[in-house]
């Protein structure tokens, strides 16, 4: 809200480029704190930036899922933190688009892109599904 | 790999790719399977440090007003498409096919850039009605000339079924394609280069997550590996992403030609020799 306050007074109105700047500002920086985060715990636990392991195959909802689970396993935390800030770099452009069709539809009254950004959302939320 | 090795190379890539709009994956992959990493591999873990990429230097750019949403968010429905269909076909095919198309990639982006490379950018006199039908008109103010530059994109009924080819190549090699978007809007579509620099960077943001999704999928991205690779790519690009609002064009475009034909030349080698 902060942010968006103090952009109003500079920019005169909340609009499109705000919206869309700061929600990809905001997803790249919770990610690479998140990713900075878990890589500092993991050296301090281990002394070592190794990590050996590769995930199996999974869509991104599965990945979650099971990152989520990780939370309740001590050994695996700064792994889950990792997790973590690789789905939000992966929901920082689906926001975007998200936010993108909300505004369209709401605020520009614009069916032409609302419709244009919507198909890019379903192909979007269909990649995230697949398997 | 060494992490800092890693964190070096991530840190060059993101600084290059952001600079030129072409994404960090087209010096990163090239230097991954240099130090020995997997073609298919280093193309998985490259095309999530491009949405990395590209999200964080899109974000100074979309609030500098200079990138065009517009038309970002048609052209968006072509590369998504394309990006779904050419991780697939990377996951299916053979290593030696993958270098020497990358290669091709770059030296054709190459010889498009050399050509034009004389010409500065002209407004475009006629803009067909599909296109203003598509609100395609944009304006953004020019720091390195102190103006305000008004333009029309025009022939959008090109420049959408092209930029299905820019998505597949993206999603198929684990870049930004940022070359092939920024050929498109700068030849086809009539855009100022600054605009199509950063309109393109928009767009691979969501491109790059429909190939991402692909390859999680496959169980091929390894959030280890990719944490120091991302770090290291959004610090070299928030560098590059200063630097660029100030060059001139020309600039710009002469140093990417120097690293587009020495990167090609080096993969279509190493495809045909075997690494």
């Amino acid at each position: 809200m902060d942010h968006r306050l103090k952009n109003e007074k500079k920019v005169d109105h909340f609009d499109m480029e705000i919206l869309v700047g700061y929600i990809l500002l905001a997803g790249v920086l919770i990610s690479a704190a998140l990713l900075t985060i878990g890589l500092i715990w993991h050296w301090a636990i281990w002394g070592n930036l190794r990590f050996e392991h590769s995930i199996v195959g999974m869509n991104f909802f599965e990945f979650i899922l099971s990152t989520l689970h990780q939370v309740f396993s001590h050994a695996t935390r700064p792994r889950f933190i990792l997790n973590m800030g690789i789905g939000v770099l992966m929901l920082t452009p689906f926001v975007r688009v998200l936010a993108s069709v909300f505004y369209f539809a709401l605020k520009e009254r614009n069916w032409k892109y609302t419709l244009f950004t919507g198909f890019v959302f379903c192909v979007l939320a269909y990649s995230l599904f697949l398997r | 790999m060494s992490f800092h090795l890693l964190f070096l190379i991530s840190i060059v890539a993101g600084f290059v790719g952001a600079m030129s709009g072409m994404g960090g994956g087209i010096i990163l992959i090239p230097a991954l399977t240099f130090f020995g990493m997997d073609i298919k591999h280093a193309i998985a873990v490259s095309i999530v440090s491009v949405i990395a990429t590209s999200s964080g230097s899109a974000s100074a750019y979309v609030r500098d007003r200079i990138t065009n949403l517009k038309v970002g968010m048609f052209l968006e429905m072509f590369t998504i498409v394309g990006a779904l269909a050419g991780a697939a076909i990377t996951l299916i095919s053979g290593r030696k096919f993958l270098f020497i198309l990358f290669g091709i990639v770059l030296l054709s982006s190459w010889v498009a850039l050399f050509r034009q490379r004389h010409e500065s950018w002209r407004q475009a006199v006629h803009q067909d009605s599909f296109s203003h039908w598509l609100e395609l008109e944009g304006k953004y103010y020019d720091e390195s000339v102190g103006k305000m530059i008004e333009y029309r994109g025009s022939r959008a009924y090109l420049g959408g079924p092209l930029m299905l080819g820019a998505g597949l190549v993206a999603g198929l090699l684990g870049i930004g394609a940022g070359a092939l978007k920024v050929l498109i809007h700068d030849l086809v579509m009539g855009l100022p280069p600054k605009v199509s620099t950063t309109t393109s960077n928009l767009i691979i943001g969501v491109t790059a997550l429909a190939g991402t999704s692909v390859y999680l999928a496959a169980g091929m991205i390894d959030p280890g590996l990719a944490a120091p690779i991302i770090l290291g790519v959004v610090l070299g690009a928030t560098l590059g992403t200063r630097l660029l609002v100030r060059l001139t064009n020309q600039l710009v475009r002469r140093f990417f030609l120097l690293v587009l034909l020495i990167l090609g030349i080096e993969m279509i080698l190493r495809g045909i020799w075997g690494t």
